[in-house]
């Protein structure tokens, strides 16, 4: 395979790195707000280890390779187990991830509009969130062991002449509602703000990582 | 009601022309406005999915402007959204005023009344050309990748449908101003055409 999705941890920080043809390409980086490279990552011990370990395929305790990635479009959901979850371009939309670290199993949802359906679409915050819940079941995982994380819902507009605009706010308030009534503990959060978002799930630590579109780097 | 996923060729080519029609007189605006020769590109109609949007648009920071359009009614007819690439607006900014620095509600101000202008000229052009009327809402300002932004008026759309009509062109003044138009239209619109193709 040509490209590879590395994750790397020391005392310092955490790093995921997207590669390709053995180079490193692209990384999310925990201490990205502080590193002078930003994400160009150069070299630091985190790079260098990922370099490394593509270097020579050894067996390297300091990196857990992930199987690709799976990206949930606008009102759908995605589940894998030990992949790269992602839900690009959230600005009124709610990326919500539920995962069960036991199992490994995890699902991302790109939430489009709050509430529900009477025809079982996607797009609907508790839809989305029932219909993942009971796939990631069905797959393996273990009801009272799943989690939730979720971020998004931000009010772009900074001008603000038309009403129906105002959306974000409302979905974020859906999907927490969804989860409370659910009983899926919530373990993370990051909503509203101005600022449209990416919202990652890393299965290799459980953590969600969320680059806003302006630059700055959160792992949750 | 519609059904977007099958419309027929001929309706789509009424859209392209409605959108050609307003992008040309948008560009003539333009380059009234920055004294400058303005291009226009080919323009594209796009049926597609609601889940696949985020690969329609371009990945990078644009300074945007999305005003909704209805009749006399208020019914809804769509919505325009009229994106510059950062560079790009700043450079209309200035050019503007004159001046290098800009404060930013300056300049946020700024890109909000060339989208108001633009986006008369686009309404004026294109109702004239269907015989309908069509208001464009104040203008809504908003600096980040395209599909953070359109998401909350897709969620609109995402109510009544699955799939979304995406119209859009380009207009480039010189190589270092660029702007996207896209056109997003409700059924309401769907229906004038309609009453068109009835008449040819």
């Amino acid at each position: 395979m040509n490209s590879k999705i590395l994750f790397t941890s020391n005392e310092k920080g955490k790093a995921i790195f997207l590669t390709e043809r053995n180079v490193l390409v692209k990384s999310y980086c925990s201490i990205s707000n502080k590193c002078s490279f930003q994400d160009g990552c150069q070299s630091c011990d985190m790079a260098n280890t990922a370099k490394k370990y593509l270097a020579d395929t050894t067996p390297n305790s300091g990196i857990i390779a992930l199987e690709g990635e799976l990206s949930a479009g606008i009102g759908e959901y995605k589940i894998g187990k030990n992949i790269l979850l992602k839900a690009m371009g959230l600005g009124s939309c709610v990326g919500v991830i539920l995962y069960d670290i036991s199992t490994g199993i995890c699902g991302i949802a790109h939430v489009l509009l709050p509430g529900t359906s009477q025809n079982g679409e996607t797009k609907y915050a508790e839809i989305a969130i029932e219909q993942m819940f009971e796939e990631m079941i069905k797959k393996g995982a273990r009801r009272r062991k799943i989690a939730a994380k979720f971020a998004g819902g931000a009010q772009v507009f900074k001008h603000m002449n038309l009403e129906i605009l105002k959306i974000g706010n409302r979905n974020a308030i859906s999907v927490e509602e969804t989860l409370i009534k659910k009983n899926i503990p919530i373990r993370a959060k990051d909503v509203g703000g101005e600022a449209g978002r990416n919202v990652m799930f890393n299965p290799a630590d459980g953590s969600m990582i969320v680059k806003y579109t302006k630059g700055e780097t959160l792992w949750l | 009601m519609i059904d977007i996923e099958n419309l027929g060729e001929m309706e789509l080519d009424i859209l392209k022309e409605l959108g050609n029609i307003g992008a040309g007189h948008a560009a003539t605006s333009l380059s009234t406005l920055l004294d400058k020769d303005v291009y226009i590109s080919v323009p594209e109609v796009r049926v597609g999915e609601i889940k696949n949007i985020f690969n329609e648009f371009i990945p990078e920071i644009v300074a945007g402007v999305i005003i909704a359009l209805q009749d006399l009614e208020e019914n809804r007819s769509g919505y325009l959204y009229i994106m510059f690439p950062e560079e790009s607006s700043k450079t209309i900014a200035s050019s503007l005023f004159g001046l290098d620095e800009l404060d930013e509600e300056m300049y946020e101000s700024t890109i909000m009344e060339v989208g108001n202008i633009l986006s008369s000229s686009f309404c004026d052009a294109s109702a004239d050309f269907m015989d309908i009327i069509l208001l464009p809402s104040p203008p809504s300002f908003a600096l980040d990748v395209p599909t953070a932004v359109v998401d909350s008026v897709v969620s609109q759309m995402a109510m009544k449908s699955n799939h979304i009509i995406l119209f859009e062109t380009s207009l480039s003044a010189g190589s270092d101003i660029k702007s996207y138009f896209a056109l997003l239209p409700e059924a309401g619109l769907f229906e004038d055409i309609m009453k068109m193709t009835e008449l040819l």
